[in-house]
């Protein structure tokens, strides 16, 4: 007896199934899916998009009859399915439709292209059509699929995690630690942790692997493309062949043109690996609040499955919990801290010259004519650099920074340790000169061998 | 009633090696699903012709023999342009050689359509599109299927 747990691959969407429905009057209608959903050992959903004949035809007979294929071995299923009900509210509708729109928003078609409702199907029968492949040849022995991990290796790793993350002392501690532990335990190569930034509308990169330089700052607007998606909605999105779905996106943005539809919006581009076949990305959710959103890619299809999904989900909630809690106690500790030391020796005098520039449009500072940063930690690095060349002070607080109305910080949770991770990093790399470097909790030192020259403008 | 017109560039499109997906149903209206490997048009007549697998086609093969009520998708996987058309079969005969050499141009470009996807040719390799049965079927009617607004509509019909 095949159960529909075991076409997992099947449902992936790389080979499209197709959907077979009858009308009343005994006319079929055969037609591809976009995307079939697992309910349970019984039941599968699928998403309508558009009122079509297949909507109509089960409304009216609610047979249908649906072939499957496994991308891997490319066995066919044929499945024989019972119209139930359709649903257009609640985590299963919620699930299918944020999957879809992150999908349009990737392609420019928000709006366009949504998930009308998640059709529910009970399953009558699974058959595996036979004779239809020939026997494996030497030359696809090797294309077989690996053995998955087993229960008792995710185990391990999921406890290896949890002990990794227990021990790091600091959020930079605990991002590094995170992706080192994915990395290590289970093979995550390219991994990426965003989190809101001040005014909550966008998503910065603090931490990530397998991307070079340029996965720390990359940002991404609430809402946007996949990561976005997933920080809107607070649902996870597993896909599994990338182009393959992106194409689809885009077949139907052809066809709203042709409708009357205006051109669509430009495509958004994914943060990431350019040639990405399969991304997952899960929100961290701390008591309904987003913490931030961790994503995940592969150069091969397939690579995420339901399991990998589950398992992040349960890492990513005990992350969320560390990252409240690391905030909470920053702020508490910071409290009691005692700040104020005078910079010993002042800036050098007669190094190389750093020319900084402060644009106050956009609170952007540039360093040599080079964008460094901006926002609250470009703020941030002009109120230190100021501090430093007016008063020859080098030495700074958490809580000074928290207190100083001009920065605008909100009065809790205001993700500042966060904001300072990706100073410290943008200028490690983009102005290595000048270093941020923590003390005790809730303090840090400015340091640095050059001359600053300090300049302030309107806009560029 | 308009009339189901196969333009040069429509037949060129059917016979391109795009996917093929047979429709059918049974007494009780319980419908199944085929693939199909190849498909000859005659424009003139408005007749067409559709291969299938002898493999996991049986009940797509009970079911036009007993009623004959057809259903074709074409679909292209590199930008999803979908056409469907309906009618009603006029005979179903085992494939001969000439039909297997359609079939085997048809599943050597429906291969090559696939690369993109990134599914192993070798893997394509093993499907066995031989025996096969050749379904020769009366076209009625014909929808415009690519996914999107308008999905569904009748682009001619036919009596």
């Amino acid at each position: 007896m095949i159960a529909l747990a075991d076409l997992q691959r099947c449902f992936a969407g790389v080979i499209p199934s197709i959907i077979t429905t009858c009308s009343r009057s005994g006319v079929p209608n055969v037609t591809y899916l976009s995307q079939i959903f697992r309910v349970d050992e019984r039941r599968i959903a699928l998403s309508c998009q558009f009122f079509n004949k297949t909507k109509q035809n089960v409304a009216e007979n609610p047979f249908a009859n649906v072939e499957l294929i496994d991308p891997l071995t490319f066995q066919t299923y044929d499945l024989d399915l019972r119209y139930a009900h359709s649903e257009i509210s609640g985590p299963l509708f919620e699930k299918m439709a944020t999957r879809i729109q992150a999908i349009a928003s990737h392609t420019g078609m928000l709006g366009v292209f949504k998930l009308l409702s998640a059709d529910v199907y009970e399953v009558l029968a699974i058959r595996e059509v036979e004779g239809l492949l020939g026997p494996p040849t030497a030359d696809n022995e090797a294309d077989s699929e690996e053995a998955p991990m087993s229960l008792r290796t995710e185990l391990r790793a999921l406890s290896v995690v949890t002990e990794r993350l227990r021990h790091a002392t600091d959020l930079d501690g605990l991002l590094s630690t995170l992706l080192d532990a994915l990395r290590d335990e289970l093979s995550f190569e390219h991994a990426m942790l965003l989190l809101p930034d001040e005014t909550g509308k966008r998503l910065v990169s603090l931490a990530s692997r397998g991307y070079g330089e340029t996965g720390i700052g990359a940002e991404v607007l609430v809402g946007d493309g996949l990561i976005g998606t997933v920080a809107l909605t607070q649902q996870t999105i597993r896909i599994s062949n990338v182009s393959a779905s992106l194409d689809y996106g885009r077949a139907i943005g052809r066809k709203a043109q042709d409708h009357g539809a205006g051109a669509p919006a430009a495509e958004i581009p994914l943060p990431g690996l350019p040639d990405a076949q399969s991304q997952l990305a899960i929100p961290l959710l701390a008591h309904g609040r987003l913490a931030g959103v961790l994503a995940v890619e592969s150069k091969s299809q397939l690579a995420f499955e339901e399991w990998h999904e589950t398992f992040l989900d349960v890492i990513g909630h005990q992350l969320a919990i560390a990252l409240e809690n690391m905030m909470l106690r920053a702020e508490a500790e910071e409290a009691q801290a005692v700040t104020q030391t005078a910079l010993p020796t002042g800036p050098a005098k007669e190094a190389r010259v750093l020319r900084l520039c402060f644009y106050r449009n956009d609170d952007c500072v540039f360093v040599d004519d080079e964008y460094l940063i901006r926002n609250l930690p470009g703020r941030i690095l002009w109120k230190i650099l100021r501090s430093f060349v007016d008063s020859s002070r080098a030495e700074f607080s958490n809580r000074e920074l928290r207190l100083d109305p001009t920065l605008g910080l909100p009065p809790v949770k205001d993700n500042l340790e966060s904001r300072l991770i990706l100073l410290r990093k943008r200028l490690e790399q983009k102005c290595p000169e000048l270093r941020l470097v923590p003390k005790c909790r809730g303090q840090f030192r400015l340091e640095t061998s050059c001359t600053l020259e300090l300049t302030e403008k309107d806009s560029a | 009633m308009t009339t189901l017109v196969l333009t040069a560039e429509l037949v060129e499109y059917m016979e391109s090696g795009v996917s093929l997906l047979v429709g059918s149903r049974d007494a009780s209206l319980r419908p199944a699903s085929a693939r199909a490997f190849g498909v000859e048009i005659n424009a003139p007549d408005r007749t067409a012709t559709v291969f299938v697998a002898a493999a996991g086609s049986e009940t797509t093969l009970r079911n036009l023999r007993d009623n004959g009520q057809l259903a074709l998708t074409f679909s292209r996987p590199i930008d999803h342009r979908s056409l469907q058309v309906k009618g009603r079969v006029l005979s179903i005969t085992e494939t001969d050689e000439r039909q297997h050499r359609i079939q085997d141009r048809y599943f050597s470009r429906w291969s090559e359509g696939l690369i993109f996807t990134g599914l192993p040719q070798a893997l394509l390799r093993r499907v066995r599109y031989y025996p096969s049965y050749a379904l020769q079927f009366q076209l009625e009617s014909m929808f415009d299927q690519t996914p999107g607004p308008g999905a569904g509509r009748t682009t001619s019909e036919t009596r």
